[in-house]
């Protein structure tokens, strides 16, 4: 019960074959964005998490088992912190003078690090199986918890890690996000839905159905509008107004697995956005959906990116949007190094965008 | 094309012995598995839809909901209907090109086309009069309005297999979007409107052999609905938890009315009623039996005591336990009883608002009590209303009544039209009850003058009231039973038959 939008698809496909020889910033000509910093990195771990700091001056990656900060304003390294195992998620708190939350695989374990200097200041275990996402919500002081391999969600007070419930869902987890107000919700990939759960006691309200939307993976919330942003695999993007659990809105994007999504820069987005959702993956663009109004989006293009998208994040305070890339493999990388791609896309590396203009 | 009509022709067969297969209680709604298979016609606009519409969704979901789907343009021959369960015809076909083809086609006719239902007669032929499209671009307030609709009618089967309620609902989800009303004639029943306006009907329906409003008789089943061109998908449902909401279940019903309208409209119509005074009184003898009626009537009345009478002698002589009380006698008289009978007799200022909420079903036999029995609203002469009466009535005397719900056991197998009700011209009462009631008979050239309808129990009758139990109007003046003929007899014996039935 969608509508169905192709203005998306064809402004991806246009841009991926036409201007990908070209700098990225004159491809991104569609987008209200330019690339202010390319951050190479040097290890062979692909970036699985992005987070900004408070205020929006630093960025912090996990890469492998190490975190990396980074200036935001300029993209230079700061500091690395080893933790005893890859990271599956990071998120940023004011609390405690400044807080990372850590997530790490094996062992399962949520890492408290103090910013200011970057180091580890306490960990917790964590319960349900190993991590494979995070998510922080400062309104309901809790973390989130994703174990895809466990098909659990915990939730852990954000003051001390201690776990305060643990939920077990059925299929293939996906992102989660949260209104901060009550209810989590948790992409499902294989049943075609997003989970809801209510975080106090992360008991199962019921499962939102995506039609036409094929395995989503990327999900996140615009928490005032209440819309949710879904991104799947069959190339379709749907936004969900949380209040009925209707699909609205359905609009193309590219056609790729680990799609992710994020919402940001409501209510002053560039070029006189009210905000706007953006999705990257395993594919070959950032695509992004426009917020006119609560009840009005729109496919606004796509940027093309040299490498596959591995994380997201963004920073309304330092007005950017940031992108962890790995080099793509196999028919996607081959297909890429055809339009004369291979120079841009070698090695990780984090772009950073922000406002090629407009209000902020 | 023969391919297709043969399979269409196939389909139609196995259609005929599904129907032969159900049950008498799902005649009138057949349960989805019956539905099938069924083949659906569905009419765009082809190559000249108008860009973006969903035409292609909804071809999908009718194939999603089991039945074969067959699209054809504006142009296609209505041959192209034989042997199809159901013609679905889209906004986007051109009405103009679509004419009055599917108008006699004896298929049920399912339609969001709002300019073609005059075409078909669901409605009279001026725009923003009898039918109007809503639009952001035209009407931009009003297409904010259409995203509700009231809940008009509570009993029908769609109504009740909806749960629709006597409360507003969400139409399309909250963009202003293009819906279209219509004004549908005495045979059609308004399921929602806009703006509680049953002129405007934004879902309504005519059962096969009810008189359309161009005054042709449905061939099938019809049904209009608000829809327009691009706003199937915004057709308002609840999922995830907020699915288990019961309030936001009743608000977000736009799909599911949409599905059992269809449902509806696909299903196999109950058998006509045929003409046979002899088995109506002997069906109404049967239920009869056992059942105690309270005539009320003002006792000594004069003029109209001796048909009174008559009326009580005739239901004892079908085996009814009549009990004649006055009018000045209280409410109380109609405990256990069966069925009370409201003599024309009765002074309404003396009846009061007696019996208007007795939970046993109740037949006024004059109309002017319209508004203390919350038949209809208050304004005498607007509301309800009399021809023929000498110094209050500009109308004049009346013996005939146009039939135009043919289709229900009230009308007592009579043909849709003119029936000569009594000998001679005289009074009749006339009243405009809620799109709850199942009208039966009209004044002849006053189709909002309706002189014989029923209201099932659980109906919204005027002022939202709930009937709590069978109510019915049948218009006869203080004299006017002696004078009946054998149609008005008939149709006296039908109405108390359906009274005392449910």
């Amino acid at each position: 019960m969608i509508r169905r939008s192709s203005a998306a698809r064809i402004g991806a496909m246009l841009l991926v074959t036409s201007a990908l020889g070209a700098s990225l910033a004159a491809a991104a000509g569609e987008l209200p964005y330019r690339v202010l910093h390319r951050i190479p990195l040097s290890g062979a771990a692909p970036v699985q998490a992005l987070a900004y700091g408070p205020g929006g001056k630093h960025l912090y990656a996990a890469a492998g088992a190490e975190v990396l900060s980074f200036q935001a304003a300029t993209g230079a390294s700061e500091a690395v912190v080893k933790v005893p195992g890859q990271v599956a998620g990071l998120a940023a708190s004011p609390d405690g003078g400044g807080t990372l939350y850590v997530a790490v695989r094996a062992p399962a374990r949520l890492f408290f690090l103090g910013l200011n200097p970057l180091r580890v200041r306490s960990s917790v275990p964590i319960r349900g199986g190993a991590p494979s996402a995070l998510l922080y919500e400062p309104a309901e002081h809790a973390l989130y918890v994703e174990s895809r391999s466990g098909r659990t969600v915990a939730r852990l007070d954000s003051a001390d890690g201690k776990t305060v419930a643990v939920t077990r869902l059925q299929g293939d987890l996906e992102q989660m996000t949260g209104d901060g107000r009550g209810t989590v919700y948790v992409a499902n990939a294989a049943s075609d839905a997003i989970d809801v759960l209510a975080s106090g006691n992360m008991k199962s309200l019921g499962a939102i159905p995506t039609p036409d939307c094929r395995a989503p993976t990327g999900l996140d919330l615009d928490p005032v509008g209440r819309r949710l942003f879904v991104a799947c695999s069959n190339g379709t993007a749907l936004i969900i107004d949380t209040d009925m659990g209707f699909a609205f809105e359905q609009l193309a994007v590219q056609k790729a697995t680990g799609l992710r999504t994020l919402f940001a820069f409501h209510p002053n987005g560039p070029a006189g956005w009210k905000g706007g959702a953006f999705i990257a993956g395993a594919g070959p663009a950032l695509d992004a959906i426009r917020m006119n109004a609560f009840i009005s989006y729109t496919a606004a293009g796509s940027m093309p990116l040299p490498g596959r998208a591995t994380a997201l994040a963004a920073s309304p305070a330092a007005g950017q949007l940031s992108i962890a890339l790995a080099p793509r493999d196999g028919a996607a990388a081959h297909a890429a190094s055809a339009a004369d791609e291979p120079r841009q896309q070698a090695g990780m590396q984090i772009l950073v965008l922000g406002s090629s203009g407009g209000a902020q | 094309m023969r391919g297709f009509k043969k399979r269409l022709r196939a389909a139609g067969l196995c259609a005929a012995l599904a129907v032969m297969a159900l049950p008498a209680a799902h005649a009138a709604l057949a349960p989805w598995s019956a539905l099938r298979g069924k083949t659906v016609l569905f009419v765009t606009g082809g190559t000249d839809s108008a860009t973006p519409n969903d035409d292609a969704r909804v071809a999908r979901h009718l194939e999603q909901l089991g039945f074969i789907v067959h699209t054809v343009d504006a142009a296609a021959p209505a041959s192209d209907a034989d042997g199809a369960a159901l013609i679905v015809l889209s906004s986007t076909a051109n009405p103009r090109v679509l004419g009055d083809k599917y108008a006699d086609t004896p298929v049920p006719v399912f339609t969001w086309n709002t300019y073609d239902y005059p075409n078909l007669g669901l409605t009279g032929p001026v725009l923003h009069k009898d039918f109007e499209v809503i639009d952001p671009v035209q009407h931009y307030p009003d297409s904010f309005s259409v995203l509700y609709a009231y809940g008009a009618n509570l009993t029908s089967q769609i109504s009740r297999a909806v749960g629709l309620k006597a409360q507003l609902f969400g139409t399309l989800y909250l963009e202003p979007q293009t819906a279209g009303w219509g004004h549908p004639g005495p045979g059609g029943t308004v399921i929602a409107d806009f703006k509680g306006m049953a002129d405007h009907a934004a879902v309504f329906t005519y059962e096969r052999e009810a008189s359309l409003a161009d005054g042709r008789i449905a061939p099938a089943r019809r049904v209009g609905f608000y829809l327009g061109d691009d706003d199937f998908h915004l057709l308002t449902a609840a999922y995830g938890p907020a699915a288990d909401d019961p309030n936001m279940r009743s608000w977000a019903i736009g799909l599911k009315l949409f599905d059992t309208a269809l449902r509806w409209a696909a299903s196999p119509p109950p058998p006509l009623p045929a003409y046979d005074p002899s088995a109506l009184a002997a069906r109404l003898r049967d239920a009869a039996r056992g059942k105690k009626v309270l005539f009320v009537e003002r006792m000594d009345a004069g003029e109209g005591a001796e048909a009174d009478g008559h009326i009580v002698a005739h239901l004892r002589s079908l085996g009814f336990t009549v009990t004649v009380a006055d009018q000045s006698d209280p409410q109380t008289r109609s405990r256990g009883q069966d069925l009370v009978m409201i003599s024309g007799t009765c002074s309404k200022w003396k009846l009061a608002n007696k019996y208007a909420d007795i939970a046993v079903p109740v037949i006024s036999l004059e109309g002017l009590m319209s508004d203390t029995l919350h038949f209809s609203g208050y304004d005498r002469y607007v509301d309800y209303g009399e021809h023929g009466e000498e110094h209050e009535s500009d109308d004049p005397a009346e013996n005939y009544l146009n039939i135009v719900g043919a289709w229900s056991p009230m009308a007592a197998g009579l043909k849709p039209g003119l029936v000569k009700f009594a000998t001679d011209p005289g009074v009749l009462k006339w009243a405009r009850p809620l799109p709850d009631a199942i009208v039966i008979a009209t004044l002849p050239n006053e189709p909002q003058e309706r002189a014989i309808f029923g209201y099932p129990k659980g109906a919204r009758m005027a002022g939202g009231f709930i009937a709590p139990a069978r109510r019915a109007l049948l218009p006869l003046d203080n004299p006017t039973y002696d004078e009946l003929t054998p149609q008005g007899s008939a149709l006296f014996d039908a109405v108390v038959l359906w009274a005392v039935g449910g």
